[in-house]
Parts: structure tokens; C-alpha cells; sequence
């Protein structure tokens, strides 16, 4: 997997690319504009992530740019701006997902992997496996070494979410706007209850562990 | 900037008087079209009487008789015609030529007999074209005068119809030179006309601006004030980190609280501009019909589990009517609903409850979430929607004080209003009212 990152803070494509290095990405990294333009021309990537303030060519029109040459590379904007005509306004520019700075990495691995994945034209799966446990999409049932588990529907959600992103470390946010389409952070550990009764039927009866949490940053699958 | 306010009232005045003039013009033109045309016809109208009378007097007494009439008539009338016979050949007979006459200004009616003799009666025009021309000389007198008029009114109507303008860009500069948004335009003697509704309504562009203004200020100043909290906290985390003997676990933890330090940050910012957007009616609200019935299951399902947890007992108590609805934003309305919900499952102990209910008066609906905990403090009442503002008992909690000051603001953009009703070991009631979506 090969991904351009067009950002101008050093920093943050620092961090972007490691990440993305770690999740087994080929990362490139440009830091304006027009060299996004020609970076993303010159060789195809599976994933590009552009920062809408670039020097030299803003980001909007690096995609419009893109799209107009029928460089079809999905591209995730990054923004510091967080209105939903910004929103609007990027993915009408042809970005197909749109993040707002400060984001967490696991927010960002997780939408990089589903745009790879959508563009990837793979088949869905019916099954997703992490180690043992299994989880069947269509009949929603899930075995763990053979063993059926019961789960309720929000347990299921939670477990399918993170399945799907097995190795990311997916925040409570993410998770709240996943599994419930909330989108507000609640004082209250709506989450970590869920993600204790999930624990307790997919890992506490069995020897290895795979639901593990991340302080500070949330939760992974992984084996 | 001056000489441009001029030439705008100079071209407006012009422009009037062009109208104005060219409307006289037309006028006089077509009074002095009238009056020659109904002249000639007189004329004409007396010359053809008098051919009558004449080509009469011919017919029953021959050419003699006929300038014996002509002489005794011409004699006495202080008019004279001029009257010509000719007969079958080309001898004509001149009965009557006034001295003096021009025969090109003569006004001529010709008329033939039974026996081919012609009789030809004639006017002279002098005296008509006298008067035409001294209707001509006063009409240029008019217009010249109606010219004058014209221009100076004009001007003068155009410089009091442009005087409020000018009082408006006058403002509008004082404001771009001084930056002082609270100068108004003045109203004198308020008639209600467009440039009066201009000036209200400029003078409400600037209330609102100011509003505008000032709501950024504030929320400016409380997030540089409220952001000091965790950004000291997450500095002093990492100093004391850092300053520590290197050790990896420490690290680890010092960073965690980091990244947890730096989410409420990110929540805070991102509440605090949600507040002050709703505030200051800039919050974009997508407004569909809501039934809070739908809301309440949601959030019910949202907290069940953590109420289970806390062993607290929540439910939606009496019946909930789907066709209950109001018109507003869904995702902004069920946060709402869960940061009451939240609170009220935060702050009750286990074996408490906490009913949800909604129901409508008159033309209201509202969305009600009562707790069985401690209640809250009469004295700390009126201060519970203020920006972070922690009572005492909520001190000890997680929490950014927010909470019920975001739901103050969204359901008051939404035209809402919220109460509460308290008592010190009472419990709680947190009541939002909103209109109600009458069915279609």
C-alpha cells in the first residue's frame, strides 16, 4: 500500500507518516501544493492525504487538480476547520473523507484503511476473524475457538467496529459515533461499561486477550 | 468621496429636471398645436358661410348683385374679405381686395357654381399668426421659466432627499475610521419613508454586528482564560515527566494523561465555539420535524447500560406520543437530551431513578428529565447555566461545566426554554420547552 501525504507541518506529517509507516503503509510525503500535484501524477497511490492550508496551491484545488487529470486516488482532507461547509465544500471539491486537526491517529488509520478498502473494489467479507474468534456478518453470529458467544445488538456493533480495524486503536469517540451515531462526548463511561461487558464475554473465559486498552488514547483488537 | 456624492445629486436633479422640462415642453407644444389648428378652422368655418351667402347672392342676381352685396356688407364689417369671381373663361372680377393685403397670406375657400363661374372667398392669416405669435413668445416665456424651476427644485429636492445618506455614510466612515461599532445613525422626524426603513434597518445591522462582536470577544476570553486550567496541567504533567529519573512506565503515564489532557481541551474548544455559535445565532441548524419520542428511546438506549452499572433505575415514564414533534435540529436536540440524561445519571446515587418524560401544554412540547439524587443548592440555582460554572458537589466529578450550558444555548436557537426545579436532597427536574410542530 503506497500513500502521499501533502501536508506543510512538519510535525504532523512526521507523526502521520510514522503511523502510517507502522500500519505497513509506503508513505511519501510532500509539503506544498504543487508538488502534491505531481507527486499524485507521477505514480499512482492506493491513499493520498492533503491538508487544506498548503503553500504554493491550496489543497481544494490539489484535488480538483487530481480529479480533472482522472487521478482517481481516494484522498482523505485534513482541515483546521471544523464547519460543515467546510465539510461540504471538501468533498464537493472530489476528497472522499474529511478529518478535522487535532484528529487522533487512530481516527485517521481507520478512515485511511475503509477509503483503501472501498477503492480496493475487494469483495466484502462475510466472515472477519481476528485469532480464533470469528464473527459471521450475515447470520451476525459470533464463535470464539468454536464456542458460540451471545451478544447483545450494541455489543455486536462495538465488536464488528473494531473487527473491522483489527491492530487500530479506535477512541471512545470514534466508538460513540460508530456504534450509537452520537456525536458529543459524554461525561458519563458510556463506553467503557460497553466495552467491559464485551470483554467479559469475548476474553474473560478464554486465555489470551484480545480486546486490549490503550490509556489515554482507547481501545484495539488485536491478537 | 465628496466631489462623487455631488455629481450623484446633480445627476439625479438633471435627470428630474429633464423630465420635468421635457413634460412642459410637450405640453405647450401640443396647447400651441391646438390652438393654431382650431384658429384655421374658424377661418375656414366664417369663409364658407360667407361663400354660401355669396355664391347665393350669384346665383339669384348675377355678378352685379353680387358686388353690390359684397360692397355693402365689406363696408360695414370691421373684418373685410377678400372675394374674387371668375367666370366660364378667364376673366375675373374682383369684388373686394382690402388694401394692404398679402394675397400669399390669404386663407382662400373656392367654390364652383351650377354654371361654372368660380367664387373664391379669402381671409387674410395676419391677424391670426399675430396672435400665434405672441402665444409663442409667452409659451418660450414659460418654458424658460419652467426650466428654472425645474433645475433649482431639482437640486433642492434631490439635496434633502440625499441629506439622510449622507448622514449614513457619514456614520458608516466615523465606524470604518474608528472601529467603534456602537455609533447609530440618527432618525429625525421618523415619516416612515425608504430612507427612514434604511436607516432602522442599518442601525439593526449594527446592533446585530455589535452582538456578533462582542459574542466573539467573550467566547475569545473564555477560552483563553478556561484553556489555561488544562494547558498548565499538561505541561506540568510532562515537566515533571521529564524532570523525573528516565524511566519508561512514568513516560508512558505522563503521556497518557497528555493525550487525555488534550482531548478536553479539544472537547472544551469545540463546546465552547458550539455555545457561543448558538448564542449568537451563527450555530448552522439542519431543522427537520423531530419526534421526541424517538429522542428519548434513543438516549434511553444510550444510557441504559451505564444506569445498570450505577445501579440506577432509568425509564421514560408515562406514555410517549410519536406524534409529539417539534421542528429542529435531530443531532443537536439529542444532545440535548443526553447531557441531561447524563447529569442526571452522573449525579444520582445507586437505587436512584431517573425518568424521562415529554408531553406538551398549549403550544408547547416538552422534554422533561427528573433524578431522585442530591438536587442542587437554592443558592447555586440561577448560576447552573452559566459557562463553567461547578456547583460544589459537581466539583468532584469529570466534567467541564458545559454541559447544561450548551443545552441552555441550543434550545434557546432552536426558540426554546429551559427551567429547572431543585431542592437540597430532593432530586432534580431539568424541563426543556419547545414549540410545538403543530401537524400538518
Amino acid at each position: 500500500m503506497r500513500a502521499l501525504i501533502v501536508e506543510d507541518d512538519d510535525t504532523i506529517a512526521d507523526f502521520v507518516a510514522r503511523g502510517l509507516r507502522e500500519a505497513g503503509f509506503a508513505v511519501d510525503r510532500v509539503a506544498d501544493g504543487d508538488a502534491g500535484v505531481g507527486a499524485a501524477s507521477a505514480q499512482p497511490y492506493d491513499v493520498a492525504i492533503v491538508d487544506v492550508m498548503l503553500p504554493r496551491r491550496d489543497g481544494l484545488t490539489v484535488i480538483e487538480d487530481l480529479r480533472r487529470k482522472k487521478i482517481v486516488t481516494p484522498v482523505l482532507i485534513l482541515s483546521a476547520r471544523r464547519s460543515v461547509d467546510d465539510r461540504v465544500r471538501g468533498l464537493q471539491s472530489g476528497g472522499d473523507d474529511y478529518l478535522t486537526k487535532p484528529f487522533a491517529f487512530a481516527e485517521l488509520l481507520a478512515r485511511v484503511q475503509a477509503l483503501v478498502r472501498r477503492s480496493s473494489r475487494v469483495p466484502e467479507p462475510s466472515t472477519l476473524t481476528v485469532e480464533d474468534l470469528v464473527l459471521d456478518l450475515l447470520s451476525r453470529r459470533v464463535t470464539r475457538g468454536g464456542k458460540a458467544i451471545d451478544l447483545r445488538p450494541r455489543e455486536f456493533a462495538l465488536l464488528e467496529y473494531l473487527m473491522r480495524n483489527p491492530g487500530v486503536v479506535v477512541s471512545k469517540t470514534m466508538i460513540l459515533s460508530h456504534v450509537w451515531e452520537y456525536n458529543f462526548d459524554p461525561q458519563t463511561n458510556i463506553v467503557d461499561v460497553l466495552v467491559s461487558r464485551l470483554r467479559e464475554k469475548i476474553d474473560r473465559p478464554f486465555d489470551k486477550k484480545l480486546l486490549h486498552t490503550v490509556r489515554g488514547v482507547g481501545y484495539v483488537l488485536r491478537p | 468621496m465628496s466631489s462623487g456624492r455631488n455629481t450623484f445629486g446633480l445627476r439625479i436633479a438633471l435627470w428630474y429636471a429633464t423630465l420635468f422640462v421635457g413634460g412642459a415642453v410637450a405640453i405647450v407644444f401640443l396647447t400651441y398645436y391646438l390652438l393654431s389648428v382650431s384658429l384655421v378652422q374658424r377661418d375656414q368655418q366664417l369663409i364658407r358661410a360667407k361663400l354660401g351667402d355669396y355664391a347665393a347672392a350669384y346665383a339669384r342676381a348675377g355678378a352685379r348683385g353680387l358686388a353690390a352685396v359684397v360692397q355693402s356688407e365689406q363696408a360695414v364689417t370691421p373684418e373685410r374679405l377678400f372675394v374674387r369671381v371668375v367666370d366660364r373663361g378667364v376673366e375675373s372680377l374682383v369684388l373686394s381686395n382690402p388694401e394692404g393685403w398679402d394675397p400669399q397670406k390669404l386663407e382662400t375657400v373656392t367654390a364652383q357654381l351650377a354654371d361654372g363661374t368660380v367664387v373664391q372667398v379669402g381671409k387674410s392669416t395676419e391677424a391670426r399668426e399675430d396672435l400665434l405669435a405672441r402665444f409663442r413668445a409667452a409659451l418660450g416665456f414659460v418654458t424658460l421659466l419652467v426650466i428654472g424651476i425645474a433645475l433649482t427644485g431639482g437640486w433642492l429636492a434631490t439635496q434633502s432627499a440625499i441629506f439622510p445618506i449622507r448622514r449614513l455614510t457619514h456614520t458608516v466612515n466615523s465606524i470604518i475610521r474608528t472601529g467603534r461599532t456602537d455609533a447609530r445613525v440618527p432618525i429625525e422626524g421618523a415619516t416612515g419613508d425608504a430612507i427612514d426603513e434604511l436607516t432602522l434597518l442599518f442601525n439593526a445591522m449594527l446592533d446585530k454586528i455589535e452582538g456578533l462582536v462582542s459574542a466573539m470577544r467573550g467566547a475569545l476570553d473564555n477560552v483563553s482564560h478556561d484553556l489555561r486550567t488544562p494547558l498548565a496541567r499538561l505541561r506540568g504533567t510532562a515537566e515533571l515527566a521529564l524532570a523525573g529519573p528516565a524511566n519508561v512506565d512514568r513516560y508512558r503515564d505522563a503521556l497518557a494523561v497528555c493525550v487525555e489532557e488534550t482531548d478536553r481541551v479539544l472537547v472544551m474548544l469545540n463546546t465552547l465555539m458550539d455555545i457561543s455559535e448558538a448564542e449568537s445565532g451563527t450555530l448552522p441548524l439542519t431543522r427537520e420535524p423531530v419526534a421526541l419520542a424517538e429522542i428519548v428511546s434513543r438516549v434511553v438506549e444510550l444510557y441504559k447500560d451505564v444506569a445498570d452499572a450505577q445501579q440506577v433505575e432509568l425509564q421514560s415514564g408515562g406514555s410517549l406520543p410519536a406524534d409529539l414533534k417539534v421542528d429542529g435540529d435531530r443531532t443537536r436536540l439529542e444532545q440535548v437530551a443526553a447531557n441531561l440524561v447524563d447529569n442526571a445519571v452522573k449525579y444520582t446515587p445507586a437505587g436512584g431513578r431517573v425518568e424521562i418524560s415529554i408531553g406538551r401544554e398549549a403550544d408547547r412540547a416538552f422534554f422533561r428529565v427528573a433524578d431522585t439524587g442530591p438536587g442542587i443548592p437554592s443558592d447555586e440555582l440561577p448560576r447552573i447555566w452559566d459557562r463553567l460554572f461547578r456547583g460544589d458537589a459537581s466539583r468532584a466529578e469529570r466534567g467541564l461545566g458545559l454541559g447544561l450550558s450548551l443545552v441552555k444555548a441550543i434550545v434557546e436557537a432552536h426558540g426554546g426554554t429551559v427551567s429547572v426545579d431543585s431542592q437540597r436532597g430532593a432530586g432534580a427536574t431539568f424541563t426543556v420547552w419547545l414549540p410545538i410542530l403543530s401537524p400538518m
